[in-house]
């Protein structure tokens, strides 16, 4: 009994680990791999996810609408940023990451100078179960869930909508898509604009389980970099799916022994192991895998 | 061998190569020399603040402007070095060799913990957006760790670390039985900041220098010409790293303490933006926009404004959209066009 | 210099997820050839080349310069060995100046003495033949398209290898500009330095190859002396079936 507890709350520990990764990761890596632009203002943006969660929350909206509002007000934000600044930058790597720093910092301390230095917090919904000496939040179950079922959203946007045909096509050449008629800059937007309402939708998902203060964003920095250097951008969601799953399996054992700044440790230190053996991240070694398997059966 | 020397230091690796801009520098280096015998002790030491920080810009244009890799972390190691050496020369305190000991074990631990980094991304060959992430990772978790180091259970020796109120009484700079002090700690960092200068610019000219502008400019074919690029990167950011460490060593000199804000997010921005503002191609831009930057930010600060991180984002934003190859840049090579204007053929409007 | 065999693969095999980039190619240059690689687009040359100077590594097989096993070395390793490449999209450093981009190649990487004075030699020889000046201030983005062509085989050359492959040489070159290329790379091979070329230009085979290798699929599809292996039916079937 007490080993099947202990084994279900290790199990319940990854998942969270995993989804909490995959939540601050997911509008980073769709970014990445569509546009090839690290957003580095993506703290930020889950931080105006946050926000507009809570500031509508507490207006009255119940958390579930409040958590749509997120989505497609940091959704509209981001396309306001493309149109304008980011779109300068393709093909500029560095450029692209400098610039969204930038923003990062005016966003940061400009909600600091507008809204103060706290915001009142949104209490976490649900209750909690316990199976043994553990018990289990029935919110992060929800989240591990949506997590799960965001993945096959993804999937199936970017496998059966035109939006993700075009998305595709932009991805593999632009140049060629463009001449094809695909409108490139549209879909460029609509990308960003994507990227930064997931974001924004995680840091609305998120607010419940963290303080809601300006400087917020900078807590999902790390992981959330981490887990797209490790996925890397070949595949998107195997990537982002992959590596937040490996990185829970680091970070899950060392943080329960050693404490969540040991755990947080660890997760660089196995990125920086991870991409010495695979450069281009999992995402790519899992493509060449498949890529081999089909050869093989052809 | 003196020749050897004047091609080194006048080649046109940095702007400026001209006799009348050599005329100019040394007026400019002479009006430093003379500043503190007409202000007061405590205005020469804000200069010298603005002094101190210029190895962490010259850093960073070496590893981001000549080199094309960017670090978001560098001020990691400004950290490491501030707080080894206030660890060291803290518990050396009385011994005249302490602060000595101590610069020798902040640079010592800034070059393993930059070398170790560095082997990873560079032996990796890993694309080029990841280290500046991995950069910005390895400072935020630092000043994450130094900002739980409150309380007596945290300290080396006798010394504290301090959590985030920091680590205070960190001994100053001396040799023998002098001690670097205001004026005199003025005239030390104008040296150092003066062999940082020359020295880099000797560097960049020599060949090493030559194969890592090449780098920066297209790695395979560098690689193809039989060029060891992961080696020439891997030690043009451990230096870059000990540069960043002498700029940290100075400041714990300068002001007897440091905080883990020195390692985060918005200290670790400052050193992009005098790169980027300034011009990151030019060692001179790097150091007059590093100069005036400071002397903008401690003013703004100084008044309680709170904006000072807003103003200095927008600042980074608006560079990268108008004026991506930095603003000092742009003004010299206006002024080089107009000093040009009346000679025919010449290298200026060669390089146009 | 004299024999020996510079450059043997052998069995190398190299696909990119379901395209066959190299299909078991062994191959052999002896010292002091001057060989053309031709083939339809996709047939796999460039690969090839990448292949041999270590910017991709084959999934299978086994590749020799100078007789020493480098299959799994470094490429910049295999360039110290004395070999020298030009990329099929001129990659001269556009943005230094044609001074700089003749001072970055580093002559004292590797080589023995008498090897040093002959490659000296030769890299006296295109910078005569192509006309550029070790001393040029001018910004190298700023030459013609040919002259930058020419610059980029000339830095090769100024790293002393004495092999070297050369990715196309004289593509987007008027008929004068393609058999000056010739005449320098024919003088150059004459002073003893191997050459590759890959090349479209029939023209330019004609003029220059001792023996054509012809790719195709990824595979070798003949070998032997320029009239033989224009004139076959086959290699023109291949040409001419790509063409249509």
């Amino acid at each position: 009994m007490e080993v099947d507890a202990l084994a279900l709350s290790l199990a319940y520990q990854l998942g969270t680990n995993a989804a909490f990764l995959f939540l601050a990761a997911v509008g980073l890596i769709i970014i990445l791999g569509m546009m090839n632009i690290i957003n580095l203002a993506h703290g930020e943006l889950m931080m105006i996810g946050a926000y507009i969660a809570t500031i509508t929350h507490h207006a009255g909206l119940p958390f579930p609408l409040a958590v749509v509002a997120s989505f497609f007000g940091v959704a509209f934000f981001g396309a306001i940023l493309e149109l304008t600044i980011v779109r300068r930058f393709y093909g500029r790597e560095l450029g692209a990451l400098v610039v969204t720093w930038g923003i990062s910092l005016i966003l940061g301390q400009g909600t600091f100078l507008v809204f103060g230095p706290f915001m009142p917090a949104i209490k976490i919904p649900g209750g909690s179960s316990s199976y043994g000496s553990f018990s289990y939040s029935h919110y992060w179950l929800v989240l591990i869930a949506i997590s799960i079922a965001l993945i096959f959203v993804l999937y199936w946007i970017y496998r059966h909508t035109s939006y993700g045909l075009q998305a595709r096509a932009t991805m593999q050449n632009a140049k060629m898509a463009n001449a094809l008629g695909v409108p490139t800059a549209r879909v460029y937007t609509l990308t960003f604009s994507l990227g930064a309402g997931l974001a924004g939708l995680s840091g609305a998902l998120l607010a419940p389980t963290s303080t809601i203060a300006p400087f917020m964003g900078q807590q999902f920095v790390a992981p959330a970099f981490i887990t797209v250097v490790v996925g890397g951008a070949t595949n998107v969601i195997s990537g982002a799916v992959g590596s937040s799953l490996i990185l829970s399996a680091v970070k899950t054992p060392i943080g329960m022994a050693l404490g969540a700044f040991s755990g947080t440790v660890a997760l660089l230190v196995a990125a920086l192991i991870i991409i010495r053996i695979m450069p281009n991240g999992i995402s790519f070694t899992i493509q060449k895998y498949l890529d081999r398997r089909r050869n093989k059966k052809a | 061998m003196t020749n050897k020397f004047f091609q080194l230091i006048g080649g046109d690796a940095d702007i400026g190569s001209s006799k009348l801009f050599w005329i100019g520098f040394v007026i400019v280096v002479v009006l430093f020399c003379l500043y503190p015998t007409q202000v007061s002790e405590f205005r020469a030491s804000n200069v010298a603040y603005y002094l101190l920080n210029i190895p962490l810009g010259l850093g960073i244009a070496l590893l981001w402007g000549y080199c094309g890799v960017l670090s978001f972390g560098h001020v990691a190691y400004f950290g490491i070095a501030g707080y080894t050496y206030g660890i060291i020369a803290g518990n050396m305190a009385g011994n005249a060799y302490g602060p000595m000991v101590g610069v020798l074990g902040g640079l010592v631990a800034s070059i393993i913990v930059a070398g170790v980094f560095a082997y990873f991304v560079f032996y990796a060959r890993v694309r080029e957006w990841i280290i500046p992430i991995l950069t910005l990772v390895l400072t935020l978790i630092l000043e994450t760790f130094l900002g739980q180091t409150a309380g007596y259970q945290w300290r080396v020796g006798s010394v504290l670390l301090g959590g985030y109120n920091g680590m205070t009484g960190i001994p100053a700079f001396q040799i023998g039985s002098f001690v670097f002090m205001g004026y005199s700690f003025y005239y030390f960092c104008l040296i150092i900041v003066l062999a940082c200068y020359v020295g880099l610019r000797m560097l960049l000219n020599s060949n090493f220098g030559q194969v890592v502008i090449a780098i920066r400019e297209d790695p395979l074919r560098t690689e193809m010409l039989g060029y060891d690029i992961r080696a020439r990167q891997w030690l043009v950011f451990v230096l870059s790293a000990v540069l960043a460490s002498v700029s940290g060593l100075l400041y714990v000199q300068w002001g007897q303490y440091i905080t883990p804000s020195q390692v985060g997010l918005y200290a670790a921005a400052l050193p992009i933006i005098w790169a980027a503002v300034g011009g990151r191609t030019s060692l001179l831009a790097v150091v007059i926009a590093t100069i005036v930057l400071n002397w903008v930010t401690y003013t703004l600060s100084s008044q309680g404004n709170q904006a000072a991180m807003v103003i200095i984002g927008t600042a980074l934003v608006v560079t990268m959209l108008f004026f991506p190859r930095g603003i000092v840049i742009m003004v010299a090579e206006w002024l080089g066009q107009i000093s040009n204007r009346n000679k025919p053929v010449d290298k200026v409007s060669a390089h146009e | 210099m004299s024999n020996g065999i510079a450059l043997e693969t052998r069995g190398v095999n190299k696909r990119f997820g379901g395209v066959v980039a190299a299909n078991d190619v062994n191959l052999r240059v002896e010292s002091g050839e001057l060989r053309c690689i031709i083939g339809p687009n996709g047939a796999g040359k460039s690969t090839l080349f990448a292949l041999l100077c270590g910017i991709q590594r084959a999934d299978s097989g086994q590749i020799f310069i100078h007789e020493h096993d480098v299959t799994r070395m470094q490429q910049f390793k295999r360039v110290r060995l004395g070999v020298g490449l030009t990329f099929q999209t001129n990659r001269a450093y556009q943005e230094l100046s044609v001074k700089q981009n003749l001072a970055i190649p580093n002559p004292g990487l590797s080589h023995t003495s008498e090897r040093h004075e002959l490659a000296k030699e030769r890299l006296e020889i295109a910078l005569n033949g192509f006309d550029l000046d070790p001393q040029d201030e001018t910004i190298a983005g700023e030459l013609p398209h040919h002259k930058l062509q020419w610059l980029e085989i000339s830095m090769v050359l100024a790293g002393y290898p004495d092999l070297v492959l050369i990715d196309e040489p004289t593509a987007g070159m008027s008929r004068d500009e393609t058999d000056r290329t010739a005449d320098i790379l024919k003088e150059l091979n004459a002073n003893g330095l191997t050459i590759i070329v890959v090349e479209h230009d029939i023209h330019f085979v004609k003029s220059v190859a001792q023996k054509v290798t012809v790719l195709h699929q990824g595979k070798i599809f003949m070998e032997g002396n320029v009239a033989d292996v224009t004139a076959d039916e086959e290699v023109k079937k291949i040409y001419l079936g790509h063409a249509h």
